[in-house]
């Protein structure tokens, strides 16, 4: 959706802004290593049936019961455009509350990740600007980049990536949504 | 000003805003808050007998002797004595202030505020208007019109406030209606006028002056009509409704500001309308006067300055209940027919509410979903496979026990939300009154069955159809009244709202009997508008239904159908959506009724499990007319718009669901599946899955945010295995269908 030759959306000075220094659930997709802000983090499960809901963008892997609770579960994984890979023993359910639309309160939503790492500490010198991929990656949902000994961690902002599911569905449907009641 | 003048008013004023608090919540019956408050005001004469002057000191006296308990007698308050006591607050109070206001000159002899005077009557009351806080102000505030919820405002006593005052208003309202038709009853000028003054008290601890000055005039013509000094006729009963819709666009104002979308806003309110055409009635003589003649009550003897935010208007000879139990006869002229002692409904009114509290709604959802959880957690442990293979009869007791006992508190949970449609209706009487004004027609408004029971969440969403519905029934059913005596009937017309229970459903019902739908004029309407065609052979019933089409409406249609559709098409889809029906029933001539039926709760549906490929979905048992395995011989192409099943005869659209929400190794062949017969409204279509797995009451769940904008799931469930299942949308199953077809 970004033009290849221009700035990406997000301008680099605003992402430093994004981006906090606190801690930090770190998490693998594939061989990559991501960052999500532990205050986000609710719970931790383990992979569970999941009920896939029909006609929703591929990331959206269905719902969950989270004793009682009905909560989304996505694929960060295909949400990133990284290869899909089957679920393993140490694929979880990192449980997070995001913002909700609509309303100022808070909602529960689930992100399938390939592994759980451990709560790291960054302070503001290990926060970098996202660079500039080239329009390569879809760089909206990343705050900021994380150094960690010599690897490097994305940190996601899992609030829009929340918020960009509702969009990604906006289809010319001209019915009103169905009030789930 | 000495240090002691100023520590007595803070100290007076801060009792009088405890007594005001106690006088809010005081209930007749009740003694403990009678004690608290009698502890109060003695308090408050303690401190008042030091420093402040005699105006002061003869206002508490005279609240001290309201309080005091009668000898022999309960030590409860009599109703008299609250409704005098929440007249003198805000005086006192006043009083107060404008003392603790006053140069230091002036002394302790200093005259207290007019404001006072009602009550300090024997004692040399000045006249000068002095130092009253801020009359200019105030006065203006009545003429402007607006009222500002207070900065300080504590959020919750004012969601309290506007809840409790929607009640007030509706007691008012219902009460007014009643009045219309018996302007001398009792009980009722007793209820309407008991409301009215409840809201001035409330209003006044809210600190909203001008709504409680409005109040205040209302209630002044109640109580003249109470005593008989005035009779209520039509204009009376216009301006108190018309307060009692200012008094709901405040309120409803309010409750939008105190969410938090619209702070500090100045709240408009036409108020001086109603409040001049309120004392303009009461200071004109009437003349039929029914009891005592009108106490235009002169200037000189009327306690002038009962009002006390606006001294300078409220100088004109208004009729205001003289607080004749603080000084015995003051105003002899009004006084002159003595008040009848309040009937015991007043009080009766009241604590008609005893055994009732309020509950966060959200609370209560909250818990109710729990309990379905509860319900579900249980049938898990009591259908769990190791457990059922322990042989203990003792086991099996305690687990059916608990099977009962949830079962139990699952339906005691569920009835909590239950509410009867009283509320709704009383709205709808209003509304039938406006309407027969509006369309120069006679019309009675007859309700049935007000206390049937549904769910609180219907109630509201049932609001807008039934007003759409009766709205017609007024508008286009009723005739007027030339025409319904030439065709010999009551010149008057007739709705009836009826609500009841049948069949695990609760039906409401819209009947009037006005002049009927046409079904030739519907049928060659439709034709017009090429929803049929002409030589389509249709029920009366079939016909009567396109009034639902969509489009069916937008005509200048034929005269005596105009409008009749308006939206019709809206109303059914509202219905719907409740997972409801509506019917029509009409005989030309005779009147129109609209069926509508729904169930009981929206939080538990009773559902089909059934299978498609490896997914199990659940489908409302009311939507499915019927299932089952179809022939080969059932099934046909049809050349432009799929496929179809013969269901007795009716050729119905097959819809695979497999293929429709993308689930492979699901069956193929409709003759090794099962085909369900849904229906949305008059509309079928068949659907098929692999097999029906069971049947299951289950707890709706929201699906959220994330699929908010899909169509094809109502919502979700915990199913027996701890598995979500997801509930298929069947209206839009149906409809989606149809579009599809029609496009072919």
């Amino acid at each position: 959706m970004t033009q290849p030759s221009h700035s990406p959306n997000v301008p680099p000075n605003q992402s430093e802004l994004a981006a906090r220094p606190g801690k930090y659930l770190t998490i693998t997709l594939g061989r990559e290593s991501y960052g999500i802000p532990v205050l986000k983090v609710r719970e931790i499960i383990r992979i569970c049936p999941i009920t896939r809901v029909a006609n929703m963008p591929p990331q959206v892997r269905g719902v969950i019961n989270l004793r009682g609770k009905v909560i989304p579960v996505v694929d960060l994984r295909t949400r990133f455009g990284l290869p899909a890979g089957a679920d393993h023993d140490r694929t979880c359910i990192v449980v997070t509350q995001v913002a909700a639309t609509v309303g100022n309160g808070t909602r529960l939503y689930g992100v399938i990740v390939d592994g759980v790492e451990e709560v790291a500490h960054f302070i503001a010198d290990d926060l970098q600007p996202t660079p500039d991929f080239g329009g390569a990656i879809d760089t909206r949902f990343i705050t900021g980049m994380a150094k960690a000994g010599d690897s490097v961690k994305s940190l996601i902002d899992l609030d829009a990536i929340a918020a960009a599911e509702g969009a990604a569905l906006d289809t010319p449907a001209s019915l009103p949504p169905a009030d789930g009641q | 000003m000495t240090p002691d003048r100023s520590a007595t008013a803070e100290h007076a004023l801060k009792l009088l805003r405890l007594i005001s608090l106690e006088l809010a919540f005081v209930d007749p019956h009740a003694q403990k808050p009678a004690e608290e408050l009698r502890r109060l005001i003695a308090e408050l004469e303690e401190a008042a007998a030091v420093h402040a002057p005699q105006a002061i000191r003869d206002l508490a006296a005279a609240a001290r002797s309201l309080v005091e308990p009668s000898p022999g007698v309960a030590v409860t308050l009599t109703t008299d004595a609250i409704v005098h006591l929440h007249d003198w607050q805000p005086r006192m109070e006043e009083a107060v202030i404008a003392w603790s206001r006053e140069p230091e000159s002036s002394g302790q002899q200093a005259p207290v505020s007019p404001p006072a005077q009602p009550v300090a009557s024997q004692s040399e009351v000045p006249q000068a208007r002095r130092q009253s806080p801020a009359p200019a102000a105030r006065a203006t505030a009545a003429t402007e019109l607006f009222s500002v919820l207070p900065d300080d405002a504590d959020g919750e006593l004012v969601r309290l406030f506007c809840s409790e005052s929607q009640d007030l208003l509706q007691d008012i309202e219902q009460g007014v209606l009643v009045l219309e038709e018996r302007p001398e009853d009792k009980d009722t000028l007793a209820t309407v006028f008991r409301a009215f003054h409840t809201f001035k008290g409330n209003a006044s601890v809210m600190k909203l002056t001008v709504i409680q000055r409005l109040a205040h005039e209302l209630e002044s013509l109640l109580d003249a009509a109470r005593r008989g000094a005035y009779r209520l006729d039509r204009r009376a009963i216009d301006a108190i409704l018309a307060g009692a819709d200012t008094f709901k666009r405040f309120i409803d104002e309010m409750a939008v500001q105190i969410e938090g979308t619209r702070v500090g806003q100045q709240i408009s309110l036409p108020v001086a309308a109603v409040i001049e055409d309120v004392r303009g009635m009461l200071s004109a003589p009437q003349q039929p006067a029914a009891a005592a003649p009108a106490p235009p009550a002169p200037p000189t003897a009327a306690p002038a300055i009962a009002v006390p935010p606006a001294p300078a208007v409220a100088a004109e000879p208004v009729a205001i209940t003289p607080p004749a139990a603080i000084t015995p006869r003051p105003t002899p002229a009004v006084v002159a027919e003595p008040a009848p002692p309040p009937p015991p409904a007043a009080a009766s009114a009241g604590a008609g509410s005893a055994g009732l509290i309020r509950v966060d709604t959200a609370k209560l959802d909250g818990l109710i979903d729990l309990v379905g959880e509860l319900v579900i957690a249980q049938s898990m442990v009591t259908q769990n496979s190791d457990l059922q293979a322990v042989a203990s009869e003792q086991l099996a007791r305690s687990l059916g026990q608990l099977r009962g006992i949830s079962t139990e508190l699952q339906r005691t949970a569920l009835s909590l939300r239950m509410v009867p449609v009283r509320g709704t209706f009383q709205k709808m009487a209003r509304l039938v009154r406006d309407l027969s004004g509006q369309v120069g027609k006679e019309i009675r408004l007859v309700l049935e069955g007000e206390e049937t029971e549904v769910d609180r969440t219907l109630v509201e969403e049932l609001g807008d159809p039934l007003v759409h519905m009766i709205r017609n029934a007024a508008d286009h059913g009723i005739e007027s009244p030339t025409d319904r005596v030439a065709a010999g009937k009551d010149p008057s017309g007739t709705i009836t709202l009826r609500a009841f229970h049948k069949g695990g459903m609760v039906f409401l019902q819209i009947q009037d009997d006005g002049r009927g739908l046409s079904v030739s004029r519907i049928r060659g309407k439709a034709i017009e508008r090429g929803l049929i065609s002409a030589h389509e052979q249709l029920t009366d019933r079939e016909v009567l239904d396109l009034i639902f089409a969509p489009g069916f409406s937008l005509a200048s249609t034929v005269t005596d159908l105009s409008g009749r559709g308006v939206g019709m098409d809206v109303v059914r889809r509202n219905i719907e959506r409740l997972r409801g029906t509506i019917e029509i029933d009409s005989a030309e001539g005779r009147g129109t009724t609209f069926s509508i039926g729904l169930p009981l709760t929206l939080a538990i549906i009773e559902g089909l499990l059934v299978q498609v490929g490896d997914q199990r979905f659940v489908v409302p048992t009311l939507s499915v007319r019927e299932s089952f395995r179809p022939l080969p011989s059932m099934l046909s192409v049809v050349q432009g718009r799929g496929e179809m099943v013969n269901v007795r005869g009716t050729l119905t659209p097959l819809l695979r669901l497999a293929e429709y929400l993308h689930i492979p190794s699901a069956v193929t062949d409709p003759t090794q599946g099962i085909v369900m017969v849904l229906e949305a409204g008059q509309d079928c279509r068949c659907v098929l899955v692999d097999a029906l797995v069971g049947k299951q009451e289950v707890v709706i769940k929201s699906l959220g945010e994330t699929f908010q904008d899909q169509q094809e799931f109502a919502g979700a469930a915990i199913l027996g295995d701890g598995r979500v299942g997801l509930i298929l949308d069947t209206t839009s199953l149906v409809r989606l269908k149809l579009k599809h077809a029609e496009a072919a």
